[in-house]
């Protein structure tokens, strides 16, 4: 990763009817890094990416791309990017090849297919059927898609929704080694643990608007020294938990699970053991943890990434 | 440029591999042209037509100058005589055999007439030359009726009966003539003389072949371009497109250019099978013919973005397809000639291209003189393609919406 800006959005704005999509945003996205739009449904995430993947144009606003500044995403830039779509198709009745051949087509300077085949690991299937295809494979496929013109830039929308823990970590590999080549990319996802890991920087949208950004490390670290112990609990009666507030300063309850907030952890510890004993509490799966973006959201907003 | 004819190539293999695109695309259009021209096929040709007729003279009496029973017994019986060589009779006539009894004969006649192994049965009663004789001579005397059975269910027993009362007026006139009450000189002629024929009759195949090649374009235009544009915008297989510097126009080039080569590739299917296995001598190897089939398949492609404007879903697309594919598909000419179709439905024939297409391309290729005028022809469906590229350019949506 450099300091040189590849992208940079200066105040878009996006409107469906009297709703505001996206709510006057800025953010820049450096040169190979990965940079990563987090929220919740309806958060705006979706619609920034249409507009810089240029499916829609902005009310307001501008993009500057590759060095020049654009209302809307044009034919040039987009030969200069790769898209994989959450929600993108493909004619079902094709061959792998014929697919890979389909895009390369659109492009002025495309890859050869069958290197692509080879780096998205789909050489075995070049003559495949797409609606043969497992979720995977189909992932893969469209990952060669968005990588054909060999893209300076990639968008990546939920890339890893939908797969199986074996083929997300794959996925996770590859993105680190395409970043590792020098692409850029911008990546959407509600996997706490895949922005966390993959991240160099991290913007999370509410209701249209930028509510925090920075490195995955800067945006947690405003909890300070704090620790999270988490727990499940089936029984979340009120008079059990009333107990907790002797040795717990701060806690939250979300649906089975108990999260406490310390900064003293021995002590929260001991006092939490004395609770369960007491109250008979068994702290089914305790863990303790360093706070996550989940964590982030969750103070900023007062609502979960996925609820 | 290469874009869009990969885009043309994924349109004709995706129908080619497609099993319920490949059935409508080519296999039902084959199919039908085969069912119809087994089936009507031989409209037109020269059949032989004879029927099986019963005779039985009843009449014993034999005491007249001329045994009038005899007469009409002659005359069936060269009836059932072929005229000359190689000209079948019309009649197979089954008379009693000498020594058979007329009675029983005429009860198994009447059976075998019921069970449609006959188509009359003719019965001379008894006393049928006096009557005849008394009728001739002083205006008086029995009845000169002459039986005749017939089932009416059965076609062949009805146009065997309506030959029959043609043969026994022949043999009435016969009678006044012998008996001096009509002079054949005052007798009123007709002479037939037709028109319109060449000697040749157009075959039922050459007909109907242009019908379906149309009819194959129609249904690849109405079913297949709102199909393959709203299932492929639904599945967010045009999204994929659109984040890649394919344009709209360059999408459009591509599959309109796939469209009219699956429209290729049905024509010289229908066009080889026709005419190499049924025998169509039709020949579409003209300029006029070339450029209305072009005009055909380019008004029903721009006739399925109309439809493909107009739906908000494709599972709509196809039903809007479905309402509007018969009534235009049957009332256009296309199988079957159209006459005296009520006004409200000649509407829909006027309003229809497929009948200015159907009717201008029969006529370039002379299986039926046209209705239309040829600045209706082209004009119509010219009309509809303006019609549906500017409602199509305004209401088509290349996304979901949101």
């Amino acid at each position: 990763m450099t300091d040189e800006v590849l992208l940079r959005v200066f105040d878009l704005v996006k409107h469906y009817g009297d709703v505001r999509a996206v709510d006057g945003i800025s953010f820049d996205v450096l040169v190979a890094s990965v940079f990563t739009l987090l929220g919740p449904n309806g958060a705006g995430k979706t619609t920034t990416l249409e507009i810089l993947e240029g499916i829609r144009e902005p009310d307001g606003g501008e993009i500057g791309i590759f060095g020049e500044r654009v209302k809307r995403i044009t034919r040039p830039i987009k030969q200069r990017i790769g898209v994989l779509l959450q929600d993108g198709g493909f004619e079902p009745y094709l061959k792998v090849h014929e697919i890979l051949r389909l895009f390369a087509s659109f492009f002025d300077r495309p890859l050869v297919v069958e290197d692509v085949l080879r780096h998205v690991a789909l050489v075995d299937k070049a003559g495949a059927l797409v609606r043969t295809l497992s979720g995977g494979q189909m992932q893969r496929l469209a990952l060669g898609a968005a990588l054909i013109n060999d893209p300076e830039l990639i968008f990546l929308d939920e890339p890893t929704t939908g797969l199986d823990p074996q083929a997300r970590r794959n996925m996770w590999s590859v993105v680190t080694d395409l970043r590792e080549s020098g692409k850029t990319i911008i990546l959407t996802t509600h996997y706490m643990e895949e922005a966390e890991a993959l991240s160099d920087s991290v913007c999370i949208l509410d209701h249209g608007t930028i509510i925090a950004e920075g490195t995955p490390r800067e945006l947690t670290q405003a909890f300070g020294e704090e620790t999270m112990v988490e727990f499940r609990m089936d029984d979340l009666a009120d008079a059990r938990l009333g107990g907790l507030d002797a040795c717990c300063r701060e806690y939250r309850v979300d649906g089975g699970s108990v999260t406490v907030e310390t900064e003293d952890l021995p002590a929260t510890m001991e006092g939490l053991f004395a609770w369960s004993r007491r109250e008979n509490v068994p702290l089914d799966s305790l863990i303790v943890r360093q706070p996550n973006l989940e964590d982030v959201f969750l103070s900023l907003t007062g609502r979960r990434l996925r609820e | 440029m290469i874009g869009v004819l990969r885009i043309a190539f994924t349109h004709v293999v995706t129908a080619i591999r497609e099993r319920v695109t490949l059935f409508w695309f080519l296999v039902f259009p084959v199919f039908l042209l085969v069912l119809l021209a087994l089936i009507f096929g031989n409209i037109g040709e020269e059949r032989e037509i004879r029927f099986e007729v019963g005779l039985v003279n009843r009449d014993t009496s034999g005491s007249t100058p001329v045994d009038f029973a005899a007469v009409v017994e002659e005359t069936f019986e060269g009836l059932a005589e072929p005229a000359d060589e190689g000209t079948p009779s019309l009649f197979t006539l089954y008379r009693p055999s000498g020594a058979t009894d007329v009675g029983a004969f005429l009860e198994a006649e009447l059976t075998a007439l019921r069970r449609g192994r006959r188509a009359a049965v003719i019965v001379i009663p008894e006393g049928f030359g006096a009557a005849v004789l008394g009728t001739m001579s002083s205006g008086a005397g029995g009845s000169s009726e002459l039986t005749v059975y017939m089932t009416t269910s059965d076609v062949a027993s009805q146009m065997a009966t309506e030959i029959i009362g043609q043969v026994l007026s022949a043999i009435d006139r016969e009678i006044l003539v012998r008996g001096g009450r009509f002079d054949p000189e005052m007798a009123i002629d007709s002479r037939a003389v037709w028109l319109g024929t060449t000697g040749e009759e157009t075959p039922y195949v050459d007909f109907v072949l242009p019908g379906i090649v149309l009819m194959g374009f129609f249904v690849n235009g109405l079913f297949g371009v709102p199909g393959a544009i709203l299932f492929n915008r639904d599945r967010r297989v045009l999204r994929r497109y659109w984040v890649t510097p394919l344009s709209v126009p360059r999408y459009l080039a591509g599959f309109s250019i796939g469209h009219l080569a699956l429209c290729a590739l049905q024509f010289a299917l229908l066009y080889v099978l026709g005419r190499y296995a049924l025998g169509a001598s039709v020949s579409f190897a003209s300029a006029p013919a070339c450029l209305l089939l072009v005009l055909s398949a380019v008004t029903f492609l721009a006739f399925g973005f109309l439809i493909a404007s107009l739906a908000k879903t494709a599972n709509a697309g196809m039903a809007t397809a479905n309402i509007l594919n018969m009534p235009m598909m049957f009332l256009s000419g296309l199988f079957f000639p159209i006459a005296g179709l009520p006004l409200f439905l000649r509407l829909i024939v006027y309003a229809n291209p497929l009948s200015y297409l159907a009717q201008g391309l029969r006529s370039t290729l002379g299986v039926e003189t046209s209705a239309f005028s040829w600045p209706l022809i082209l004009g119509v469906p010219l009309g509809w393609i303006a019609l549906s590229i500017l409602v199509a350019s305004m209401r088509l949506k290349w996304d979901v919406e949101r």
